[in-house]
């Protein structure tokens, strides 16, 4: 009897330690950068609506038949629950081989060892792209992931609603942010019931602009480095707007923060602008139906030639897990870079990043689309140089930003303090993933 | 064949006992071996496993490091557990109360032989069953929102409110606690089923001592159902201290509005799958084993003092 005690004892830690070391095990296994004519199955991951769903699936139909020894097995889902399943999945040795990346999590998956150099893969032909939107898929000077897209971020305002207001707006090529604001106000004033002016602003990519507009920077290839003040001043926009009236009561912007696109107060007409990424226009086109416009981002009254830039929207990347990263760099390839691929996945993921691709489009482009890419070729002139990609342990900045953004507007900190805590949380997170 | 008889012939062939008895246990353990490797490869392995995670450093992509007590000191100085903790232990507080009295006042209302009981015992046990849904959460969103059906009838009765209550820090916790206490179901059923327990007898016997419904209520009801109200409670302590989808889906997964619905366990979430640690997040799991086991054994020592069992 003890002896079978102890055998199912034994037995439970055997199991025990087999599972954590299943847990554990992230072996690096290169393998062959050559393309084989033998049957190949590779899995590929991505997030995205159900158009997106759709055409890839297309993409992919034309792949299988260039490719006829390759077949391709989807998987996708939501963005919410797509990194939860990707970290299990990469955690347990079973990582899909082409995964759809953003540059919220690049760093955190290329340091640790799960990505491909995709730089070393003869497959995938890199030279369509800019240099300065290349070197936000490196991470340590490697290739770890590959543009699909670009996108700037703008205003975008619902032109049927001001002029329904009759709040006309400013010079917007040269406009400040005080100016911005008092147009704001009094849309709100001037408008009836519960529209307002704007939205509060809470994501990365507005704040590495507003920083870049104040001669800083948000991130270090390593860390979180902008000056507290910087982010202080940030969140006291925020601040004044909620309080002057400019966007929507904190508590009515807390319960809006994380709704779906279609159900915004932008979507809804019930603000007249956001501050979005540009190709969102696509996005917000299809869920209101009104007239839209993109203009640049007011600026503070200091030389701010060159702080724009644009953002890869997503990336491709390949599993360091992967058996098969020849035929990975290869689908990656035609992603990004056939012109019939190109034709058929269109701006879904933004405004391809291959500028063939882009001409590739050509007359097939809708308004909105139309609009986006025009609003990009007007920033060009105001582009600077890549800032450093959201550093390893630093992923959630957009869940802390805008957690520290309600403690502002709810006035459990001041402006000085969010930012000082903010940046406290940041760092003790990206040195502890170091 | 006498007892005597079958004892002599047993004790006179010991390997043959062990033949008849061996195939007994190898039907007994197929039978109990599915069960057996669930139990052991997903609920005891995982426990052990996250035991050890506790210990350790892992971020999910590279190998677990052993780190000793680092998450446990951690605890002390984490803004957000302490925020976390104290949003978990006011609505454990003030909901579990709510919920049992809620519960108990319509038992004894049900109880009364009203017409139709089925039918009112039914209708108050739905929220048990959708309570704990998403579609639920996910309607109270509606209903409290900022232009929701609880400012709508604010508006019928004269208040102009365009407040977001689950939008607003001060308010949000209300409206999950009240979700929590509408889910009066369960409990409910459990008293009803322990007010009829009580003899009847009693209560005549009562009543011709010229005592009044209070009174009665005071000197038969309560005492005798203290056993029921200390394992509704027991099961109640344990259930509000793990709440989690309400919370998960009102906030989006924030646990926003300024972190006022951070329960433990979504903190715990946020900590293991949003920002990949999950050696901290075991440690969580941890210490909130010890304080539903330090409450669950504090009722059970303080039940001496206040329940009464009939025997």
């Amino acid at each position: 009897m003890t002896n079978r005690i102890r055998r199912t004892a034994a037995g439970t830690a055997a199991a025990a330690v087999t599972l954590s070391l299943a847990a554990c095990g992230v072996a690096q296994t290169q393998g062959s950068t050559e393309l084989t004519d033998e049957p190949v199955t590779l899995r590929v991951t991505w997030w995205g609506g159900d158009t997106r769903h759709a055409r890839t699936q297309e993409v992919f139909d034309l792949f299988e038949e260039a490719y006829p020894n390759i077949t391709i097995e989807p998987e996708f889902s939501d963005w919410s629950g797509y990194w939860e399943k990707l970290a299990t999945a990469t955690a347990g040795g079973n990582s899909p081989d082409v995964i759809q990346m953003d540059q919220l999590y690049l760093a955190s998956y290329a340091s640790r060892g799960s990505l491909v150099d995709l730089g070393s893969q003869p497959q995938l032909d890199t030279s369509g792209l800019e240099p300065a939107v290349l070197q936000m898929g490196t991470w340590d000077d490697t290739l770890y992931a590959m543009p699909i897209s670009t996108t700037s971020t703008g205003l975008l305002v619902n032109t049927d609603l001001v002029e329904e207001v009759g709040v006309p707006l400013p010079d917007t090529s040269t406009w400040s942010w005080d100016e911005f604001e008092s147009w704001a106000e009094e849309v709100t004033d001037e408008s009836p019931g519960d529209t307002y002016g704007t939205n509060v602003i809470y994501n990365e990519f507005t704040l590495q602009l507003f920083a870049r507009q104040h001669g800083d920077q948000l991130f270090s290839e390593e860390d979180i480095v902008i000056r507290p003040e910087t982010l202080a001043d940030y969140f006291q926009l925020a601040l004044d707007w909620t309080t002057h009236g400019a966007a929507p009561s904190a508590s009515t912007t807390a319960e809006t923060l994380t709704l779906p696109l279609d159900q915004t107060l932008f979507a809804t007409g019930k603000t007249a602008a956001i501050f979005t990424p540009s190709t969102m226009i696509t996005a917000y086109a299809a869920a209101i139906d009104a007239e839209l416009e993109l203009v640049p981002l007011p600026t503070p009254d200091e030389d701010t030639t060159s702080y724009d830039y644009f953002k890869p929207g997503m990336y491709w990347s390949v599993a360091s897990k992967s058996e098969h990263p020849a035929e990975a760099a290869l689908l990656v390839d035609f992603l990004v870079n056939d012109p019939e691929a190109a034709r058929i996945i269109g701006t879904e993921r933004g405004i391809p990043a291959n500028a063939q691709s882009l001409d590739a489009l050509g007359e097939d482009l809708t308004v909105e689309e139309r609009k986006a890419a025009d609003f990009a070729e007007q920033r060009t002139p105001h582009l600077g140089e890549a800032p450093a990609i959201v550093p390893n342990g630093a992923s959630d900045i957009e869940t802390i930003l805008s957690r520290y953004l309600q403690d502002v507007m709810f006035e459990v900190r001041t402006p000085q303090e969010a930012a000082d805590a903010l940046i406290a949380e940041v760092q003790s997170s990206t040195e502890a993933a170091q | 064949m006498s007892v005597a008889e079958r004892e002599r012939q047993s004790r006179s062939s010991p390997p043959r006992r062990t033949r008849q008895r061996a195939p007994d246990n190898k039907a007994a353990l197929a039978f109990l071996g599915p069960w057996l490797a669930g139990a052991v490869v997903l609920t005891l392995g995982p426990i052990l496993a996250s035991l050890y995670l506790a210990f350790t450093d892992y971020n999910l992509l590279q190998d677990a490091s052993w780190v000793g007590a680092e998450n446990f000191e951690r605890m002390l100085t984490d803004g957000r557990l302490h925020q976390s903790l104290f949003v978990t232990f006011a609505y454990v507080a003030i909901s579990v109360p709510g919920q049992l009295l809620v519960a108990l006042g319509l038992a004894l209302v049900l109880d009364r032989g009203l017409r139709g009981r089925a039918i009112y015992r039914s209708a108050f046990y739905l929220p048990s069953l959708l309570g704990a849904s998403v579609a639920i959460a996910v309607l109270w969103r509606l209903v409290f929102g900022g232009s929701g059906l609880f400012n709508g009838l604010l508006g019928l009765v004269g208040i102009q409110s365009t407040t977001s209550w689950i939008g607003d820090p001060d308010t949000a916790l209300g409206t999950i606690i009240l979700l929590h206490v509408w889910t009066f179901g369960s409990p409910m059923v459990i008293f009803l089923a322990g007010l009829r327990q009580i003899p009847g007898e009693l209560y005549e016997a009562a009543a011709s001592d010229g005592a009044g419904p209070w009174r009665r209520f005071l000197a038969i009801t309560l005492p005798l159902l203290t056993p029921i109200i200390f394992f509704n409670l027991v099961l109640a302590v344990i259930n509000s201290f793990q709440s989690f989808t309400q919370a998960f889906i009102v906030s989006g997964g924030s646990g926003g509005p300024s972190d006022s619905l951070l329960f433990y366990t979504l903190y715990l979430y946020q900590e293991g799958f949003s920002s990949f640690r999950m050696g901290y997040a075991s440690a969580l799991a941890w210490l909130l084993v010890l304080i539903i086991g330090a409450f669950t054994a504090i009722n059970f020592w303080l039940s001496k003092h206040w329940v009464h069992y009939d025997n």
